[in-house]
């Protein structure tokens, strides 16, 4: 562990103390500060998680139905979100133990105008305006962003809003909201065009759609965020979560009945 | 031919620099880390593009696990006049209150069943059960008793982790996730009121398999005592 040498020097004078060289061996020291330090590696936590507000309609029946806002059938996307099945059952289908989402939407009304029941509640198949698409990230080719899937679709949608949005963003990067020097001046031009921002989204005169949020009891609880998540990335000002209609679920398995093979 | 002398020399390294080194290493790591709280159900939260960060203090965690199972967890801002200990004793009082009303089969704790609760991490049995749940703290080998009851493992069939939690939107005749629920409310801390207000206050934790009817059914019971705001917990998403 540690040894003391003496010197052995000859030309010592007499009286005089001897002089001591005293090593300490640090190695079990280290050894035993590396095991802590991975423990304490394992341990730890570092990364922080996210957060995803939302806020809901409160659950009482609203009794004056006049005063309830209505989406118009133009303006509307109904989004539903579903997990892929296994073939021939309702048993939900996994890939290495992750639900597979599934996502379908139409827009306006269920069935179009005409609506999706005849005369005594026949399904009319050939009303069914339901389409699916998927959950995709952009396609990048040389720093230009195409978007896909389910985005390409809200996008089309929200044109409108998405145009001023790109436009103050360009103004944000070029130095329009104010400086972007320092820490202080970023923060304060980030602030001025979340509020130009927020102002284009609550624009009446920019053609904006209405998604309504449905899901399937067996869709994951993932697929509720990333629908969430292209609700923000692609600046829906109004969407809402609700529940599934009976026209929407005979919708769904009119669908799947024909695209089966 | 005299043999080629090969000067001994000492294998000693100074292990003096390393050691520095290291002890900086675990200094930073000691002060840094927050430990991983142990909790029933294990969960992979879904990554999302949100960026907003989970606040510190001041909120419930809900933990809803891919079966249906519901454990809370508090957080609660420990400088302040509410410490999480005073806290969670106030909320015990709270629930059993609201429990005794629209119950025959009254419950009501003793000092020292408060005291272990007032301890807990996370937490959700039944309420009938909670008595005997919190009598296991004094027992040997209590805390090893209490984890394995909450994380679904006990050898007796009697003992149900998780808070009852039922599709329910009456709120004259709450389940008893909506009585724990209305309790957090209903202390008198302030800061934890607010947050709820706010929304930042109650923050539900999934797993990203989990069904959307399970998930459904806890926002529907929040709905129901008009909690309409709260948070998912999220993973950061890469790279968009």
């Amino acid at each position: 562990m540690a040894e003391v040498q003496q010197n052995s020097g000859g030309n010592g004078k007499k009286g005089a103390q001897k002089k001591m060289q005293i090593r300490v061996d640090f190695t079990p020291m280290v050894d035993m500060n590396m095991l802590l330090i991975t423990f304490f590696m394992l341990c730890t936590t570092m990364i922080k998680s996210q957060t995803l507000t939302i806020a809901l309609p409160s659950n009482e029946k609203v009794e004056n139905q006049e005063n309830m806002s209505q989406a118009s059938a133009d303006d509307a996307v109904t989004i539903i979100i579903d997990a892929k099945r296994k073939k021939g059952s309702n048993e939900v289908d996994s890939v290495n133990g992750q639900v597979v989402n599934e996502v379908y939407y139409y827009f306006g009304k269920p069935g179009g105008d005409a609506g999706m029941f005849g005369a005594g509640g026949t399904v009319l198949s050939e009303n069914n305006n339901i389409q699916k698409s998927e959950f995709l990230t952009d396609e990048v080719n040389g720093g230009v962003h195409t978007p896909r899937g389910i985005r390409q679709i809200i996008q089309q949608r929200n044109h409108d809003v998405l145009v001023e949005i790109n436009n103050i963003k360009k103004k944000y990067a070029d130095g329009g909201f104010g400086s972007l020097e320092t820490k202080a001046d970023r923060e304060k031009a980030q602030a001025a065009y979340d509020e130009a921002a927020s102002e284009i989204r609550k624009n009446e005169n920019l053609k904006k759609p209405v998604v309504i949020i449905k899901s399937t009891p067996q869709a994951s609880f993932g697929s509720l965020v990333e629908i969430l998540d292209e609700m923000q990335i692609n600046s829906i000002s109004k969407y809402q979560i609700d529940n599934m209609t009976r026209a929407d679920s005979v919708m769904i398995l009119d669908f799947q009945s024909r695209n089966q093979q | 031919m005299g043999r080629v002398k090969i000067a001994r020399k000492s294998t000693f390294i100074d292990m003096t620099a390393m050691s520095d080194v290291t002890v900086l290493l675990l200094t930073f790591f000691m002060l840094t880390s927050t430990f991983l709280q142990k909790e029933p159900a294990t969960v992979v939260t879904p990554p999302s593009v949100s960026t907003e960060k989970v606040q510190e203090t001041n909120f419930v965690q809900v933990l809803v696990s891919p079966e249906g199972k519901v454990w809370l967890t508090m957080n609660n801002d420990t400088s302040s006049a509410w410490s999480n200990e005073k806290m969670r004793m106030a909320l015990l009082d709270k629930v059993s209150e609201i429990y005794n009303e629209s119950h025959k089969n009254k419950i009501s704790f003793n000092v020292a069943q408060k005291q272990a609760f007032s301890k807990l991490g996370s937490f959700g049995v039944p309420l009938q059960q909670m008595g005997e749940f919190l009598n296991l703290a004094d027992e040997q080998e209590g805390q090893t008793k209490m984890d394995k009851w909450l994380g679904g493992e006990d050898e007796n069939p009697n003992h149900v982790t998780g808070i009852p939690v039922s599709w329910n939107s009456d709120e004259s005749t709450p389940n008893e996730f909506q009585m724990w629920m209305k309790a957090l409310r209903q202390t008198e801390n302030e800061n934890l009121a607010q947050s709820i207000k706010d929304g930042t206050g109650v923050a539900i934790k999934a797993d990203q398999n989990t069904p959307f009817d399970i998930i459904h059914m806890v926002m529907d019971n929040l709905q129901t005592i008009h909690m309409n705001k709260f948070t998912f917990l999220t993973a950061l998403k890469a790279g968009e």
